[in-house]
């Protein structure tokens, strides 16, 4: 299907008042003064201009960049030049090599990457030495029909669904993203995020509004309690952390754990955004106490993006964002925009009320979410039989009472085959949020006389084997 | 396999309860082999949960950026004496 089309659009529609981006860590070429580096609209598309001179001839381009700016640079250079970003699900080398496969002429920006594909062209973009140059440069323009990115379903395996953003798509969700999401619109936020550039929720916060709206986006990945904090602190005011649970989570135990008289200075937040994964409102309300700030809770997958959002500490009952249609179904929802390529059927189960908003009411059984990835369940156990030193054997998501509930295999290895072989085996072909863990052997499974396996069974026997 | 101090052993019991690592004995965890990638198969997540036990446990900080943060996290060993030299 294709888009109805708009003609072209500049690169960006930014006010230009405030740097586009902060460097917390040097570049070749800009050296960090004092405690970051500014940098303006103009340098910034100098930049583009000067990589997308620079790039190889290319098709597709896989955008590995960790720094948070390269990848922007990346994406955009790429664009500038009328090719596709490719943003895979993981950095696996087995993943760079199946993209290649399925699409033509791929080259992998990276920034000193060390796990590369040896298959495959890399072009180092942390290598260039990029100009101080302030003087405005001609914006580019982009069609509203160019196909600007695939981003890939964060599935289970290697094989995941691609999702087309047309730079329309890219546009307009961001509007609709910034009228929701932003505190103030009219201010000037840092965006610092936990998560990577190439997940959707990374993507579309802290990328792509630096691009459309007022904000300021940071190059660095911070992953420590310590690293957010101390990130933050280097910071001028006002910042937004965008998130996920397992993050918030971290970071809070961590603030607990802390005395008063040992902790640096107090960590001023303008405003937190969470998503990926059902956010406890406990949890919710608990940061929103510590940081003296407003937390909300996005609601979105990859296909889609954001489609709605709650203040969790407060409200149960998400809000639709305005500008997406959503068909209710019997179970579940349809969505839809005219700048999305298709029709989306949601995996969640989604209950609206007269007011129009909804409650979320579980997922079909098939499908595991950890650590904010989305997986099946069926193909990890697909994964699983094909191991060679398998005679029976099955992986279940049980109810744990961890931070990250993780996935458990009950299995009966042939003789002289060891778990690690086995794991070994599952980690070449799963993301490791999926590699099971425990690996618990078996005498045998209870499988009925027919050669099924009961779901509750099968859970009574892990649970007597985690109890012994 | 070379044996684990008392200090290493008690690091191995916090490591195999935080990471729900009930298939393995933490006396079985061998102190210079890796503990992410083929050694334990440890991940990203787990590095996370670590960073938080030993803050609680501890008091010692982990930070990304720091030098020793990468050396720290490549053995029971070396873990053991990142902690007991930030304490």
């Amino acid at each position: 299907m294709t888009l109805r089309t708009n003609g072209d659009s500049p690169l960006l529609t930014r006010a230009d008042n405030e740097p586009i981006a902060r460097l917390t860590s040097a570049l070749n070429g800009l050296p960090i003064e004092g405690q970051y580096r500014n940098i303006s609209q103009a340098q910034f598309v100098n930049h583009v201009v000067q990589l997308a001179d620079a790039l190889p001839e290319h098709q597709h381009a896989i955008n590995l960049c960790d720094n948070r700016y390269l990848f922007l640079v990346s994406l955009c250079a790429v664009t500038v030049r009328e090719r596709t970003n490719l943003l895979p699900p993981n950095k696996n080398p087995s993943t760079q090599a199946a993209l290649s496969q399925r699409y033509d002429e791929c080259v992998v920006l990276h920034d000193n990457a060390t796990q590369l594909s040896a298959e495959l062209n890399a072009f180092d973009v942390s290598a260039l030495e990029w100009s101080l140059n302030d003087t405005p440069a001609t914006l580019p323009s982009i069609a509203a029909e160019h196909l600007a990115v695939i981003s890939f379903t964060s599935g289970s395996t290697g094989e995941s669904k691609p999702n087309l953003k047309y730079w329309r798509t890219l546009l307009e969700s961001s509007a609709i993203n910034a009228r929701y999401m932003l505190v103030d619109a009219q201010q000037n936020h840092n965006h610092v995020a936990t998560v990577p550039g190439q997940h959707m929720w990374g993507f579309e916060t802290s990328v792509l509004l630096a691009l459309f709206a007022n904000v300021t986006l940071v190059d660095a990945r911070p992953f420590f309690p310590t690293d957010i904090i101390d990130l933050i602190n280097r910071l001028p005011t006002p910042t937004t952390l965008i998130s996920a649970p397992l993050h918030l989570k971290t970071l809070s135990s961590y603030l607990d754990s802390q005395d008063h008289s040992k902790r640096p200075k107090p960590l001023t937040l303008a405003s937190m955004l969470c998503a990926t994964a059902p956010l406890d409102p406990a949890l919710a309300h608990k940061l929103e106490t510590q940081f003296q700030c407003q937390l909300k809770e996005v609601y979105g997958c990859s296909e889609v993006g954001s489609m709605a959002v709650r203040n969790t500490a407060q409200q149960t009952l998400w809000q639709p964002f305005q500008g997406l249609q959503f068909e209710r179904k019997a179970q579940t929802a349809a969505v839809s925009a005219p700048h999305l390529p298709e029709v989306i059927e949601l995996e969640d189960q989604l209950n609206f009320t007269q007011d129009g908003l909804f409650e979320l009411a579980g997922r079909a059984t098939d499908l595991i979410k950890i650590a904010g990835k989305r997986g099946s369940l069926n193909e990890v156990n697909k994964v699983l039989n094909r191991f060679d030193g398998l005679i029976d054997g099955v992986v279940i998501f049980p109810p744990q009472r961890r931070n990250v509930p993780r996935l458990v295999a009950l299995v009966i290895l042939k003789e002289g085959v060891s778990r690690t072989s086995l794991r070994d085996f599952m980690t070449q072909h799963l993301d490791s949020a999926f590699v099971p863990r425990p690996i618990l052997q078996v005498e045998q499974l209870p499988r009925e006389e027919n050669g099924k396996l009961s779901k509750k069974k099968v859970l009574d026997l892990y649970q007597r084997l985690v109890s012994a | 396999m070379s044996v684990q101090t008392p200090a290493e052993a008690a690091l191995a019991e916090l490591l195999v309860e935080v990471l729900n690592l009930e298939d393995i004995e933490a006396t079985d965890i061998e102190p210079e082999a890796p503990l992410f990638g083929d050694g334990l198969g440890l991940d990203s997540i787990d590095a996370l949960e670590i960073a938080l036990a030993i803050a609680q446990e501890h008091g010692v900080e982990i930070k990304a950026e720091d030098e020793g943060t990468k050396e720290a996290f490549s053995s029971l060993r070396t873990l053991n004496a990142f902690v007991e030299n930030n304490k």
